[in-house]
């Protein structure tokens, strides 16, 4: 006889629990009944009033022991009382099959001669065992382990399911998490409604993170899957644009020494249009020499202006070739063409010459042509005939032909006001600043005033297509020339009328699974986006300074942030951070089941049907129809008189 | 929504067959049903006397002086017009058991009324706890009686019975005997026959209807029991089983006799009522064979 639901523990704390509270409304329902009644006369020569003491006393024993039985049989019948051997219920396993990308790597064979076979197929061929040995009324759910658990079959009985389930796992890209496995074991086992049987476990036992401990199972069987691979990968590539040359990209790559052994290690860098095609160039290669366990880092600088892919490989090859090679793709490095129309180009020609992803050309205002061709025109103090076709920059436009209308000229005013608060205007500040002479321009609602003055706005920006700035004076012909704010001011401009010329990029390649990438400072959370290759949003967090999001699959996720663009390339598998320490108890190898024994018998209804007729035999006894039943004779004596 | 009255027409159709009756002789008004042993100006002969200096010559018995030649005064029975008075008990005690004592009181109360106003007997309705309620004057026939029911259905229950407080305001108030009808359920905490007995020997008769719920007599619940008193708000503990049930039945009856006797040794009516029982079962049962109502 056995409780299939519950533990004799569980049930005892349960009929404790439900006695406790039984007794507690019995004292109170049965000892003692509060009565609004009409006089307390015929109370008092009826019955001497009662001691306190006996409050506690109970009335009723036997029906309260009914209560008790019936509450016990029913609670027996929730916990499903059977007859039999415990060891004759079918029981539930879990087979947990490791699929992390470590599984991918290749063991050793055993003789030196036979074909190597991948961790994968061994742990395939384990858990095959392991279905096999298991007794055939007990049902196993197959579940995929690596930084998320999947469960590949619901409880199944099915052996050939089962097979045709291990056999359609492959390994995955991501480390083990081993604690989420098991907790969902746990869990899936306690909500089956059926005896719990084993949690198994076939891998390598190597983590992402740390020791998930024992997690409160006691049944817990580890299929041991020798790794014994010497292997060496690269866990890590950076590039990002040289912040003194922007032509170059400087390069970061980390390789680590997974093995027991040390090893040594050439890290080659190519470039080219493909992959894998024709036309790549060598960007730069070392020698590494790799301790076991230790990471070491190789820095490489590349000058291009062009798009590609940037390949680093690991040279020799090992038994996990996953990571041993990595592809980034550059992006190329665009130019903003800027076409200036002055009488006097060196005014200008300073303050365009200073970013070097401005090409700038001047010309004379004869040669004007309304067809821009892509590029930005600068017009200095010169009206043309037709607005050009694309953005603009105008520079102290005559009153006649000004894009924004001019309210008035005004003479030596101070310069009151910037919009800092605008990317336009951004670090923007003079102290004392004058101007000589300028245009005040009667601005459009929609219309960003840059910079203003007492009588209004002398530098008007107006977003769409195309953009378009008007600046009431010329900075350079100004006092303003004295100030930092001319070159910011250009740079805000440029910056505003070509951001993606201007975007910042770095480039990172790392494994799958949780990112973590630091933000800088001036970046605000509000203005983070995080996409896939698709364009589809990923989920993030940001805690601090730093961005975490995840990525179960290899692929490209963006990150964009203000004028900046980060791209993780995560083609790399992510591979394991520690070894699972196994806790002593925990039962390893293929077991041996005991034969069957005899079928269990169900009493749960029986015990239910005697539960509800015990309470309903309390209730006719003692309930509510005896304590409802008026004891009244048929003619009450005072009548029997007056009649 | 109207509440509905407490006595409808087709009960009270079954009443008008009915008559108030008193035992005593009340000097009052002619126009009454009930005889009395008082002489006055009645159609049914009651006796001769002799002729005095100053009596009325219209009742000289002529006959009589031209037989005997002396003069005899014939003396005829009057049919006064007795007051009846009506006291109906509205103190917390009538709120027990939700209310049911109060309503029946209310609706016993009525059908009485009722049955006076066919016969054109005026009756004066007061409501009671610790004090005399305001009266309200019932008379001028069966189609006055709607009023009747709206003063009793705006009764409200609430105070402490005070037997001895408004009897004595009773007396002070109401210097012309008559019937005084008494419905409630007599349970005063510091008794009621003392004040009723001074009521009787005021000359006033009694008519004294006790109305009980069977949770008043018969208290069905067992076990212990936390008592609070609906007037007084005492409480007691009390142990309850079926033996202390019997001992307090014992009680009530004896109480219930008590005031019995009270009432037939003044030369009353009592009658007592369950609410258990139809107002028709009583009016027709109890209250016809006490010949409290005919």
């Amino acid at each position: 006889m056995h409780l299939l639901n519950l533990t004799l523990g569980q049930f005892l704390v349960l009929f404790g629990s439900v006695s406790a509270l039984m007794l507690a409304l019995y004292l109170l329902d049965r000892s003692r009944r509060r009565q609004i009644v009409s006089t307390l006369r015929f109370w008092i020569s009826a019955e001497q009033p009662t001691v306190v003491a006996r409050r506690r006393r109970i009335q009723q024993p036997l029906s309260l022991l009914l209560q008790l039985a019936s509450m016990a049989l029913l609670l027996l019948a929730i916990a499903q009382l059977r007859l039999g051997m415990p060891a004759s219920a079918p029981r539930d396993h879990v087979l947990i099959l490791d699929t992390s990308a470590w599984m991918s790597a290749r063991a050793a064979p055993p003789n030196g001669r036979a074909p190597a076979r991948t961790l994968m197929d061994l742990a395939r061929e384990r858990a095959r065992a392991y279905v096999r040995a298991v007794p055939p009324r007990d049902r196993i759910m197959l579940v995929r382990a690596d930084a998320l658990t999947t469960p590949a079959t619901a409880f199944e009985p099915d052996r050939q399911r089962l097979a045709e389930a291990i056999a359609a796992s492959e390994p995955g890209a991501t480390a083990l998490n081993l604690e989420q496995a098991l907790s969902f074991a746990r869990q899936i086992q306690a909500h089956s409604g059926r005896r719990a049987g084993e949690v198994v476990f076939v891998g390598t036992g190597k983590l992402a993170d740390h020791d998930p401990g024992k997690l409160g199972l006691h049944n817990l069987r580890f299929l041991s899957v020798p790794d014994a691979v010497e292997n060496c990968g690269l866990r890590r590539i950076g590039v990002r644009r040289s912040v003194a040359d922007s032509g170059v990209w400087e390069i970061y790559v980390s390789v680590r020494n997974y093995g027991t052994a040390s090893r040594t290690a050439t890290l080659a860098l190519s470039f080219g249009p493909s992959t894998d095609g024709p036309g790549k160039s060598p960007v730069g290669s070392q020698r590494l020499v790799l301790p076991p366990g230790a990471d070491r880092e190789a820095s490489f600088a590349f000058r291009t202006r062009a798009a590609g892919f940037l390949q680093a490989q690991l040279f020799p090859r090992d038994a996990f070739t996953a990571d041993d090679r990595a592809v980034l793709q550059l992006p190329p490095q665009t130019e903003l063409r800027v076409t200036v129309y002055s009488l006097q180009p060196d005014l200008l020609r300073p303050v365009l010459a200073a970013s070097p992803q401005v090409a700038a050309t001047f010309r004379p205002p004869s040669e004007y042509s309304a067809q821009t061709g892509g590029s930005l025109v600068i017009l200095d103090r010169f009206h043309p005939p037709a607005p050009p076709l694309g953005d603009s920059i105008w520079i102290d436009p005559p009153a006649a032909g000004s894009p924004v209308p001019v309210r008035a000229r005004v003479t030596d005013v101070p310069f009151v006001h910037w919009l800092t608060d605008h990317p336009l205007g951004a670090g923007l500040r003079t102290k004392d600043f004058r101007l000589e002479s300028a245009s005040v321009f009667e601005a459009a609602p929609d219309d960003l005033k840059i910079g203003e003055v007492e009588s209004g706005p002398v530098i008007v920006a107006r977003p769409g297509k195309p953009k378009l700035v008007v600046l009431g004076f010329h900075p350079a012909l100004s006092t303003m020339r004295y100030e930092l704010s001319t070159p910011l001011l250009f740079a805000n401009l440029l910056r505003w009328m070509a951001p993606d010329v201007f975007r910042r990029w770095e480039l990172n390649t790392g494994s799958v699974g949780t990112v973590k990438a630091p933000l800088d400072a001036d970046v605000r959370s509000a203005s983070l986006r995080v996409v896939s290759d698709d364009g589809s949003p990923v989920p993030f967090t940001v805690r601090g300074r730093a961005l975490e999001f995840f990525s179960g699959t290899p692929g490209t996720v963006r990150v964009l942030a203000e004028d900046r663009e980060y791209v993780y390339s995560l083609t790399l598998p992510q591979l394991w951070e520690s070894k699972w320490d196994v806790p002593a108890e925990t039962r390893r190898g293929i077991p041996k089941f005991p034969a069957p024994l005899r079928e269990a018998t169900d009493l749960w209804q029986w015990l239910a049907l005697a539960g509800g007729a015990g309470l309903l035999a309390e209730w006719l006894l003692f309930g509510r129809l005896r304590r409802g039943r008026v004891r009244v004779s048929k003619r009450p004596l005072a009548m029997r008189k007056a009649s | 929504m109207e509440p509905a009255p407490i006595l409808d027409r087709e009960f009270l159709e079954k009443l008008e067959r009915l008559t108030l009756r008193w035992q005593k002789s009340f000097a009052g008004l002619v126009g009454g049903h009930n005889q009395s042993r008082f002489a006055g100006a009645g159609q049914e002969f009651l006796d001769h006397r002799n002729f005095h200096h100053g009596d009325d010559l219209r009742a000289v018995n002529w006959r009589a002086y031209l037989r005997l030649e002396k003069l005899f005064l014939k003396m005829f029975q009057v049919e006064p017009r007795v007051p009846v008075r009506m006291l109906v008990d509205i103190s917390d005690s009538m709120k027990g058991a939700a209310g049911e004592k109060f309503y029946y009181a209310r609706r016993l109360a009525g059908a009485l009324c009722y049955v006076g106003m066919v016969r054109l007997d005026s009756i004066e309705i007061h409501g009671f706890s610790n004090r005399l309620g305001r009266r309200f004057l019932c008379t001028g026939g069966r189609h006055r009686f709607g009023p009747v029911l709206d003063c009793l259905g705006s009764m409200e229950p609430g105070g402490q019975t005070d037997f001895f407080a408004v009897l004595r305001e009773f007396i002070s108030s109401y210097s012309q005997r008559g019937l005084t009808i008494v419905i409630s359920d007599f349970l005063d905490d510091q008794g009621c026959q003392r004040p009723l007995q001074y009521l009787a020997d005021f000359g006033h008769e009694l008519m004294l209807l006790q109305i009980w719920s069977e949770a008043d007599r018969t208290p069905p619940w067992d076990g212990e029991l936390e008592l609070e008193d609906a007037e007084t708000g005492g409480q007691m503990k009390v142990q309850f089983d079926d033996s202390a049930r019997v001992r307090y039945t014992k009680a009530f009856d004896e109480y219930a006799d008590s005031i019995e006797r009270l009432a037939l040794r003044a030369g009353g009516r009592y009658v007592g009522v369950s609410t258990a029982q139809t107002v028709e079962e009583v009016l027709f049962g109890p209250l016809v064979r006490s010949r409290g109502v005919a």
